[in-house]
């Protein structure tokens, strides 16, 4: 199976040295356990501290060069669909960046692939060009599916961590220069920047005089969005229900 | 010169040639191991010394294995060395000079019955058995027969019979003895002097400490010791050179808390490994405890660490580099060095880390802290205290080094006491703030060589922006990383640790130091500032300056036990039985003591997290901060009543 996983500028949170994002070495350490033939793919103006992926056990690395203002769709596209790879594999969002977590989808709407989120565990799947994902959902949960590669799946952090820096390793490795297709971005909306500040819990209060536990229970229970768990639905009854919470949301126009 | 005493005489040749065949065969394993760089000319000439001086001063912390080892190998030497001198026509005639024969086999006989004595009718656990069982008596039938044949000559042949019978017990003791000479007990005989002569470390008989760990040379094809061959080859001798005389597994800190390490089976698995085709199954000493399995198979050119190879990785990780086993070693091997080595390979090549190492070695990559805090954070610790900045004065008589403990709440508050005591005393100092980093010793202990060298060049390159004098640091691991370490890569400092900078302060009158009277204060050495940079005097005087009542544990100054908190032992977290830091807290309670005085941030965190009843733990700062306050409370007081 060969596996392209994507890698981006990232930086420290604490330090904003260039590093590498962690979710993606993730990523690294998922494809690595499926399959040697692991191919790392950057676009931008500077490898930097990516090279430390290939300490991690990423035997290839191939650098798009490209300008910082350019957009690494076209590049990263064109890269992926000449060098016929089964599974593309991306981090939940970047770090440092914009970190919109926009490009897997945008490079899947380009190659034509489908997308499956926040993964956690992959495994080859029974029938021959199949893959079994295990998915994060909220709260803890897992959602194991099936899927038909080619596909783009882009991994969650509470994926395993990947395998240790090996310091010799990384100066083994092979960085591929290319130049990448320049292509300036797209306007974006002008935005503003802003350090990043947590926003507080939201923590619903239980009424007065309640018991421990029912403050407990509305504490721990508040991140919840409600609605309903169904379990093995049938695909009309999903869509009913699918539509209906959409429909109480204001999302679409009611019957 | 009688037949049976011409008998003997060819009978040590015969020995001789033995074992020197023998050993030429071992010796000859030693050549697969790197180049080293040894002054064999010094080595040689200074062999006597080291052997008459440096490890009889080791060896002689056991007055009985002292006194044993004089007899055996003194007589052993110098009776067939007598013997072999006996072919010599003209001495061989004088009837005294087989009388002194006959002495020199009757000291080794004493020796090998206090040899026997030792292993007899029980055989304490740190020693080795198997083959070292039957070593007694092969001690006592070649100098017991010697001694008869000599007696025998000396009386011109009036004792034959008996002298006939001596001859058969020295052929047999003899031979013996020497067919064990490559792989049995005498090999340290002459491994142990090869050893003495190219030592990797000859700083340490030249009165140095000599603990800095050797720089490696990241452009080196394999980094680290993955086989026998990486170990240079003055490494190999020393594996060779164990007695198993097991002093270092009694002192070993992770082998008293039940964890898999055991410093003499390592060094025998290391030794073993030179062997081809080698395995360990003759070794008979303790074992590994809690031993995690291992095929127990090994060879030139086959890898050391392993499941399918000699010896576990958890093995490793068990170290806490505190050097005890290097101290109590008669033989002067350097288990921390092999030990490094290994860990330099799993890490740098393999990257084979324990799970939990992993990520404090890769905030450190990226953000020069094992933990991922901001470098500015560092002195937060400081709020309310005024703390100059290098930054802003451009220098100072004093930098003060913060090291990583500056994080952590409690020892915060040894900190803060440490600033008071310098405002106090009108200390010019400064501290480097956000440009301090880690100094490295963690990313060094666990291997990553890459690491520390870039954390060293990068705090050397800022300490070269600031005028100072000397640094001072509360932290051993920083002190002997700045002190020892940072020479290699261009760093040279005078750097002194709070203890002995205290002790300066209240030497000069600069601190005016009352009386903490009711307590009775205990003190344990960190191993970094004991063993590693032999100051074990300066805290003592500091405290005794306070008024205090003293007490010493069972292990201390150069010979303490450590809390379990180097060699980045916390992070690996190997299971074992105890805790190290428990261990170490009730030799603490045994004295009767009150408090535990520390110096280290590390002993610091490592014994403040023992639970249950136990004594207080403070820095010797604090305690030097609370005589302070009360030498102004005093005068204070009457100050007033004056008024």
């Amino acid at each position: 199976m060969r596996i392209a996983v994507l890698l981006s500028a990232g930086r420290h949170p604490v330090s904003g040295r260039p590093a590498p994002v962690p979710v993606e070495l993730q990523a690294l350490g998922l494809a690595l356990g499926l399959s040697d033939e692991v191919t790392g793919l950057h676009a931008g103006p500077d490898i930097g501290p990516l090279r430390d992926a290939l300490g991690h056990g990423l035997p290839r690395l191939i650098h798009l060069a490209s300008e910082a203002e350019d957009d690494p769709v076209p590049g990263l596209a064109a890269a992926l669909a000449s060098g016929g790879f089964d599974l593309v594999l991306a981090g939940r969002a970047g770090q440092g960046g914009e970190d919109s977590g926009l490009l897997p989808y945008a490079l899947a709407r380009a190659l034509g692939l489908p997308i499956v989120a926040d993964a956690v565990a992959l495994a080859p799947g029974a029938a021959p060009g199949t893959l079994i994902v295990e998915q994060a959902l909220a709260r803890g949960a897992r959602r194991r599916l099936v899927i038909r590669l080619p596909a783009v799946v882009t991994v969650h952090p509470a994926a395993p961590a990947p395998a240790p820096f090996a310091f010799a390793a990384a100066r083994r490795g092979i960085v591929d220069v290319q130049a990448g297709p320049s292509a300036a971005e797209p306007a974006r909306p002008a935005s503003e920047e802003r350090p990043y500040r947590p926003r507080p819990k939201l923590i619903a209060r239980a009424g007065a005089g309640a018991s421990a536990a029912e403050r407990l229970k509305a504490a721990t229970e508040s991140a919840s969005g409600g609605g309903r768990l169904l379990v093995a639905p049938s695909p009309e009854e999903a869509a009913g229900e699918i539509l209906q919470h959409l429909r109480a949301l204001g999302l679409l126009p009611g019957r | 010169m009688t037949e049976l005493a011409l008998l003997l005489s060819l009978t040590v040749l015969a020995m001789v040639a033995v074992a020197g065949t023998l050993a030429t065969r071992r010796a000859l394993l030693w050549r697969i191991g790197g180049a080293a760089k040894v002054d064999w000319a010094a080595g040689l000439l200074a062999l006597p010394r080291r052997y008459l001086v440096d490890v009889h001063h080791i060896v002689g912390r056991d007055a009985y294995a002292a006194r044993m080892h004089a007899l055996a190998a003194g007589g052993l030497i110098v009776g067939s060395a007598l013997a072999l001198l006996g072919l010599v026509p003209a001495l061989g005639d004088i009837r005294l000079f087989w009388w002194l024969t006959a002495l020199a086999f009757a000291a080794a006989f004493a020796g090998g019955a206090m040899v026997g004595r030792r292993r007899y009718p029980r055989r304490p656990a740190r020693l080795s058995g198997g083959r070292f069982q039957l070593l007694p008596f092969l001690l006592a039938a070649y100098a017991g027969g010697g001694f008869l044949v000599a007696l025998d000559a000396s009386l011109g042949g009036a004792l034959w019979p008996l002298g006939c019978a001596g001859l058969a017990f020295a052929a047999v003791g003899g031979l013996g003895l020497a067919l064990q000479i490559d792989r049995g007990p005498m090999r340290h005989a002459f491994a142990g002097a090869a050893h003495l002569v190219a030592h990797p470390r000859p700083g340490r008989f030249a009165g140095e400490r000599a603990t800095a760990l050797a720089p490696l040379a990241l452009d080196t094809p394999r980094l680290g010791a993955a086989m026998p061959e990486d170990f240079a080859f003055n490494r190999l001798i020393g594996f060779d050179a164990c007695i198993q005389c097991g002093r270092c597994e009694v002192a070993c800190p992770a082998f008293a808390a039940g964890q898999p390490l055991n410093p003499k089976r390592l060094i025998q698995d290391l030794a073993a490994s030179l062997q081809p085709h080698a395995s360990n199954a003759t070794y008979a000493g303790s074992p590994y405890p809690n031993a995690r399995p291992v095929a127990g198979v090994g060879g030139p050119g086959l890898p050391i660490v392993g499941i399918g190879a000699m010896i576990h990785p958890d093995t490793l990780w068990s170290c806490t580099t505190c050097r005890a086993c290097v101290e109590e070693c008669p033989m002067m091997i350097e288990h921390v060095d092999a030990i490094i080595d290994l860990r330099r390979f799993q890490t740098l090549e393999l990257g084979a880390v324990p799970p939990r190492a992993a990520l404090p070695l890769m905030e450190l990559r990226y953000a020069d802290e094992p933990s991922g805090r901001p470098l500015a954070a560092r002195t937060d610790f400081a709020a309310g205290l005024p703390l100059p900045l290098m930054a802003t004065r451009g220098g100072a008589d004093i930098l003060l080094w913060l090291g990583e403990g500056a994080y952590e709440l409690r020892y915060g508050r040894t900190l803060r006491a440490l600033v008071s005591l310098l405002h106090k005393a009108k200390v010019d100092f400064a501290v480097l703030g956000a440009e301090e980093r880690d100094c490295g010793d963690l990313a060094r202990r666990l291997g990553d060589e890459a690491g520390f060298q870039r954390l060293a060049r990068a705090n050397i390159e800022t300490l070269s922006r600031y005028r100072f004098a000397r640094i001072l640091t509360a932290d051993p691991h920083a002190l002997h990383a700045l002190r020892n370490e940072y020479k290699d890569f261009g760093g040279a400092y005078e750097v002194v640790h709070h203890t002995a900078f205290l002790d300066e302060l209240a030497a000069t009158g600069r601190l005016e130091l009352g009386a903490l009277s009711e307590a009775r204060v205990t003190y344990h050495d960190p191993c970094y500032l004991g063993r590693y940079n032999g100051e074990v005097d300066a805290p003592r005087r500091l405290l005794d300056r306070l008024g205090i009542a003293r007490l010493e544990m069972e292990r201390s100054g150069k010979r303490s036990m450590c809390c379990g908190g180097g060699g980045g032992a916390p992070v690996s977290d190997i299971e074992g039985e105890r805790r190290i830091p428990d261990i170490r807290m009730a030799q603490a309670m045994a004295t009767g003591a009150g408090i535990v005085a520390v110096a280290c941030p590390q002993c610091s965190a490592m014994l403040e997290g023992v639970t249950g009843e136990r004594p207080a733990v403070h820095d010797i700062a604090e305690l030097v901060l609370m005589a302070v306050e009360r030498a102004d409370a005093a005068p204070a007081r009457t100050a007033e009543g004056v008024a």
